[in-house]
């Protein structure tokens, strides 16, 4: 995405017809946020229609707005958010439970389900292993799960409204440290924002560079991923050694980079580049082997029938409720939705010829969000060859259109689609927003995971393998 | 799978941290109070076959009921603070501190003042620093080997 997005100013009294008429002509749905300005909250919905990217704004009059939720079931948490910090209320959307604040009533934020025998689970914020805060509130019947209620944002941190008042170059540590392991996505996700906004083209070499980055990411996390699922299994040796290979994969990225997370690796208006064609043959040779190695043991976990029985059924997202509640990345691909942000036609970097990875059967369970995983896994280390290859150098950009307010970047972190939006005024950020895959994906996972036994959880959890960080901000 | 172990045995003589010395034990306890998640996975790489901590008598216990180390991660939330707090109380004495990584302890903080409280330090007594955005996993092992000798004690009179 090269070009910032045409923002059209919608009436409130047209703001549900506007949208209806976006979606029947085609448009999807990026994010909705609010923004404050010196009178009312304004409300933004970002969209886009091919390569055809918009943004319909609203004036919230004394903080009402009519909802779209109905509209774009996607759009559930954005506008919780929404009212949580802009004050935002939607009429229609109820009840508006809370999301990000966390009042003392838990009436404000649990689905109260009655009936024989049913009870309450509380896990969280404080977890048994080494995981990120947040809380899940289970409502059983015996181990059979009837509804989850997710509560989360014990790490918010509140980095969007630290940005503000940040020039644009300021904005990116922010953007950055959201979160780890999203790092290089989140961080490219805002550059492209932030040059779509001043009318910035990046160059052949600068996109190369930054899909390096991207696919380094891709690599550790989906290593990381594949061993966290065998450890939810309880299959130590498997978890063991997809371990070692995101160690290897993360030294990869200290001799590319500097940074073991890739931390620094990307920055605005151009890349940063120099690494030696010696060093890149002896990453692309250990590259390699890190994906032979992990082909291989893959290989070993799809014939052990003792691992398959507990991936397989469980866990299942149909397409039909994968397209309805805006699954993004694998956990959508799973299911047979083949979208991926890195074949869009004009997305702003480098992926000649790449096909959205496909499991054999989008059975939308463990397995295939397991299996999607694998076969990304080659793709990437493919890619990261073929740009060992020829390191990309720096890169720069050039002046192609005229500065905007507002500017949009949208990237296919290891989790999924993941979108940033950046208004500026005088050089100043005003609001910056992160709508990350994890964001997208965490909704869906509470709707997964009912009919589920709860011992299953941790199992349906680590397949979308969702971080806090990058949810709570 | 025994190939999958084969591979990792051979792994575990090549790359792992040499055997200890001695006999030694320490549970660990985590907390994170707001973190990006790097300290995190820095953690849980040390428990891999290239630390291998669990040789060493390390291990990540589930309740704070049970531990010898608390391990903070992050700059602390107002909404973390309380976990916190509850989870140190639990501990039973003596217990140690750690802060993990450059937020707990104070430095490179990002974020809105309104939703921090500040690093782990404000809020309790720390005994082991372990500064880096993130620690890499070999300065985790090393500073948790070194706090081995804080939690070995010499045995009672009635215990020897």
């Amino acid at each position: 995405m090269t070009r910032a997005p045409a923002v059209e100013h919608v009436e409130a009294d047209r703001w549900r017809s506007a949208v209806s008429a976006a979606i029947a002509g085609g448009a999807e749905f990026d994010c909705l946020y609010a923004a404050q300005t010196e009178q009312d909250p304004v409300v933004r919905l970002a969209l886009r229609h091919g390569a055809q990217r918009a943004v319909l704004t609203a004036r919230a009059a004394g903080s009402h707005l009519a909802t779209v939720v109905d509209l774009l079931p996607a759009a559930e948490w954005d506008e919780r958010e929404a009212h949580d910090i802009h004050g935002v209320v939607f009429d229609g959307h109820e009840p508006l439970r809370a999301l990000v604040a966390h009042p003392a009533d838990r009436d404000a934020w649990i689905t109260s389900v009655e009936g024989p025998d049913v009870h309450e689970v509380a896990v969280g914020p404080i977890h048994a292993g080494v995981i990120e805060s947040g809380h899940f509130r289970f409502h059983v019947v015996g181990e059979r799960v009837l509804h989850l209620d997710l509560r989360l944002f014990y790490k918010h941190r509140g980095l969007e409204r630290a940005a503000e008042g940040l020039t644009l170059a300021g904005g990116l540590p922010v953007a950055q440290r959201a979160c780890a392991a999203c790092a290089a996505a989140n961080a490219v996700a805002y550059v492209q924002a932030a040059e779509s906004l001043l009318g910035l083209q990046p160059d052949e070499d600068l996109r190369r560079n930054r899909t390096f980055v991207l696919e380094l990411e891709r690599l550790y996390n989906h290593l990381h991923d594949l061993s966290a699922l065998c450890a939810g299994v309880g299959f130590d040796p498997g978890a063991m050694t997809f371990a070692a290979l995101k160690e290897r994969a993360q030294r990869v990225n200290e001799r590319a980079t500097g940074h073991r997370f890739l931390f620094g690796s990307v920055s605005l208006g151009s890349g940063v580049g120099g690494i030696s064609i010696a060093t890149a043959a002896q990453l692309s040779d250990e590259v390699e082997a890190i994906g032979s190695e992990a082909a291989a043991a893959w290989r070993t976990l799809t014939f052990m029938d003792a691992i398959q029985d507990r991936l397989r059924d469980v866990g299942q997202l149909a397409m039909r409720d994968a397209e309805h509640w805006g699954a993004v990345g694998p956990a959508a691909r799973a299911s047979g939705i083949h979208r991926d942000v890195r074949t869009d036609s004009d997305g702003g970097l480098w992926y000649p010829g790449l096909e959205p990875a496909r499991p054999e059967q989008p059975t939308g369970d463990v397995a295939a969000r397991a299996e999607v995983r694998a076969a990304e896994l080659e793709q990437t280390c493919a890619m990261l060859t073929a740009l060992l290859a020829a390191p990309p150098g720096p890169g720069r950009v050039t002046a192609v259109h005229e500065p905007a307010a507002l500017g949009a970047g949208r990237v296919e972190s290891p989790r999924g689609a993941s979108f940033c939006c950046v208004e500026a005024r005088d050089g100043r950020i005003t609001r910056l927003h992160l709508r990350t895959a994890s964001y997208a994906n965490w909704p869906v996972l509470a709707r997964v995971v009912p009919g589920a036994i709860l011992p299953d959880f941790p199992l349906i959890n680590k397949s979308f393998e969702l971080c806090y960080a990058c949810a709570d901000r | 799978m025994f190939i999958l172990l084969k591979r990792l045995q051979q792994l575990r003589r090549t790359v792992a941290l040499p055997a200890p010395a001695k006999p030694s034990s320490m549970a660990l306890r985590h907390v994170d109070c707001g973190s990006c998640n790097g300290c995190e996975h820095e953690l849980t790489n040390t428990a891999g076959p290239h630390y291998d901590l669990a040789r060493h008598g390390l291990s990540v216990v589930a309740s704070p009921r049970h531990a010898d180390v608390l391990l903070i991660t992050g700059t602390v939330t107002t909404r973390m603070a309380g976990p916190l707090r509850a989870a140190y109380a639990a501990m039973p004495e003596p217990r140690l501190v750690a802060a993990l990584g450059d937020c707990a302890l104070g430095a490179g903080v990002i974020g809105d003042p309104v939703e921090l409280l500040g690093p782990a330090a404000e809020l309790l007594p720390i005994d082991i620093r372990v500064p880096g955005c993130p620690p890499t996993p070999a300065a985790i092992a090393e500073a948790l080997l070194g706090a081995l000798d804080l939690v070995r004690r010499p045995l009672r009179e009635d215990q020897r």
